[in-house]
């Protein structure tokens, strides 16, 4: 397998682009492959993962050399974050982006879930993803709504729209989000690029909802956007209380890069659009150099090698968009009424979770709710896309006069 | 199926054409032969119709509002440079080479006019026209939605209809006296 340890890449001096080489050409409005969508969103959430994590450093560090040189790979990952984000087209709307990034939720989460080694943290997994895919159908709604527009035009039938875990019943107490991290010395190194890649993916959702919301004029479109950027807050809480906070900073800077040379290198290897591959190709390079001189600092200041982190055996199998479906049926008629107390799982409602549900619902109908309801008034029904059949919970098959994709 | 959608204001209106003008260019794209024609013909029908609703009713509305005149010129002009394309597009025919490129080219205008009334003309007509009169000019929107296509797919029966009602760029001559007839 491809080992990013093994390659210089593009040298740090020959990175940095100009205007022209900025200004890159977005992708079509219309006629794109959704995944092509889902993985500049994906990356854009990494590389913003990325710039902020070496704010952080710099800020927690004292050492004025590593600090200039984590300015200028900054730089760089900004660069880097421009371009990948630019690719986006402005005629998309704030909530075409929005369904986009509950595809990536979803899709990104599942195919994980499916991956990870550890059981614990796949629980951690499957416990999001049907959070997320409830999200994609509450946006889908608002967004008929609003904008007169099918989300099928958005997921193009890759994915399905329907009722996950209740929004409404995704407000816990925040004690209750917080879960065990993995041991760094003991887990699959796998493990660790997972955990950052969602933490990042989430943390990216929680920080456009709660900026966009805002922008819209209907009462129904900001409270909805309200809501769910609580919850995406809480998925922030869940995913970075997994990583194990004794990695040093040094080895956090490693295993970012590392990170993202994965998803460069995972992305070039699927991408269906040409000149969005190019960028792919062309960052992986750059994200080659990025590592060289994490592994250098890692070196330096931890007198480790860089594999005891990562491992020595190159990357893991290529993270994939792909359909779903099945597995998130699966999850949807298992885990649905799954709920979380302390640092576990449970089924029932317990004391901590209904006094939180009453202080924040106070006896009303959440956003996400009425989304849903003032839908079915204006239309005479809810907006789903179910390709493979009546959604596997019965409870929650659409009411009469449902129509369906 | 009937467009079960009810229509609140004369701007939800003109958002589901906004929607139905999209999905006939993916139509028109991924289409050949009659039904290629026939789509095209319902996308042209379509354009005519929601371009004079707009020029009749909403940029003129948007034109007492403050400071917006530069904004509707600039509207207009978008407006006047897609009907262009439309023009050579409806001359040529589906099967002229480059009709492709040509639509295209005319779907990313229309695409991008579209949305430019979405986020700097309608939501500064919702906020400062009283709800009142945007409804009511809904219904001069639907006495020129008359004039647009009924077939959801092309089908003979509509197709039929449509035809009776002429040459397609001629239709906006007519959508314009059906939105008077409406207004007054």
């Amino acid at each position: 397998m491809f080992n990013p340890l093994d390659h210089k890449g593009i040298p740090l001096d020959d990175q940095i682009r100009n205007w022209r080489e900025l200004n890159v050409e977005p992708i079509d409005p219309e006629a794109v492959d959704p995944y092509t969508r889902c993985r500049i969103i994906a990356m854009n959430g990494i590389e913003a993962e990325a710039i902020m994590f070496s704010h952080q450093f710099a800020r927690n560090c004292g050492d004025d050399d590593v600090k200039r040189q984590l300015a200028y790979t900054r730089y760089l990952e900004s660069q880097q974050q421009r371009v990948v984000n630019w690719l986006l087209p402005g005629q998309a709307s704030v909530l075409e982006t929005t369904l986009g990034y509950e595809q990536v939720a979803v899709d990104l989460t599942a195919w994980v879930a499916r991956h990870e080694p550890e059981p614990y943290l796949r629980q951690a997994y499957e416990f999001g993803v049907l959070e997320d895919f409830d999200h994609l159908y509450r946006y889908a709604n608002l967004y008929e709504m609003v904008e007169r527009r099918k989300a099928e035009k958005i997921v193009d039938g890759l994915t399905e729209v329907m009722p996950g875990r209740p929004t409404v019943q995704e407000h816990r107490h925040p004690f209750d989000e917080v879960r065990t991290p993995y041991d760094k010395d003991l887990v699959d190194p796998r493990s660790k690029l997972h955990a950052l890649t969602i933490l990042a993916a989430e943390q990216q959702v929680m920080v456009y909802y709660m900026n966009v919301g805002p922008q819209y004029m209907e009462p129904i479109a900001r409270q909805l956007y309200q809501e769910i950027s609580l919850i995406e807050q809480e998925h922030v809480t869940h995913y970075e209380s997994l990583v194990d906070p004794g990695e040093s900073w040094w080895e956090r800077l490693l295993t970012h890069e590392y990170t993202e040379c994965w998803l460069y290198w995972s992305f070039m290897e699927q991408e269906s659009d040409p000149r969005v591959k190019a960028i792919w190709e062309l960052h992986l390079q750059m994200e080659l150099a990025h590592l060289q001189s994490a592994a250098d600092l890692f070196r330096r200041h931890e007198g480790r090698e860089p594999e005891e982190i990562v491992g020595g055996s190159g990357l893991p199998e290529p993270l994939t968009f792909e359909p779903n479906k099945e597995y998130l049926r699966h999850l949807l008629a298992t885990q649905m009424d799954l709920n979380k107390l302390g640092e576990g799982y449970v089924r029932e409602a317990h004391e901590r979770f209904e006094w939180m549900q009453q202080q924040l619902h106070a006896g009303e109908q959440p956003p996400s709710e009425q989304v849903i309801e003032q839908h079915r008034e204006r239309f005479g029904d809810e907006y789903r896309i179910e390709t493979e059949g009546p959604h596997p919970v019965e409870s929650l098959r659409a009411k009469e006069g449902g129509r369906s994709a | 199926m009937p467009d079960k959608v009810p229509a609140n204001d004369a701007i939800d209106l003109l958002l589901a054409q906004h929607a139905r003008i999209e999905e006939l260019f993916v139509l028109v794209a991924g289409s050949a032969g009659d039904t290629r024609r026939e789509a095209f013909d319902d996308l042209v029908r379509l354009l005519s119709v929601h371009e004079t609703a707009e020029e009749e009713l909403v940029h003129p509305l948007s034109r007492t509002l403050p400071d917006s005149d530069a904004l509707v010129d600039d509207r207009l002009a978008e407006e006047r440079e897609a009907k262009e394309t439309l023009r050579t597009l409806v001359d040529g025919g589906v099967d002229a080479p480059g009709f492709d490129a040509g639509l295209l080219l005319l779907r990313t205008a229309v695409l991008t006019h579209a949305r430019y009334e979405e986020r700097y003309e309608f939501p500064r007509l919702r906020a400062h026209v009283p709800a009142g009169r945007l409804r009511g000019l809904a219904d001069a929107v639907r006495a020129a939605e008359a004039f647009a296509p009924t077939r959801p797919h092309p089908g003979t029966e509509s197709a039929a209809a449509n035809l009776a009602l002429g040459p397609v760029l001629a239709v906006a001559d007519r959508v314009r006296d059906a939105i008077r007839d409406a207004s007054s």
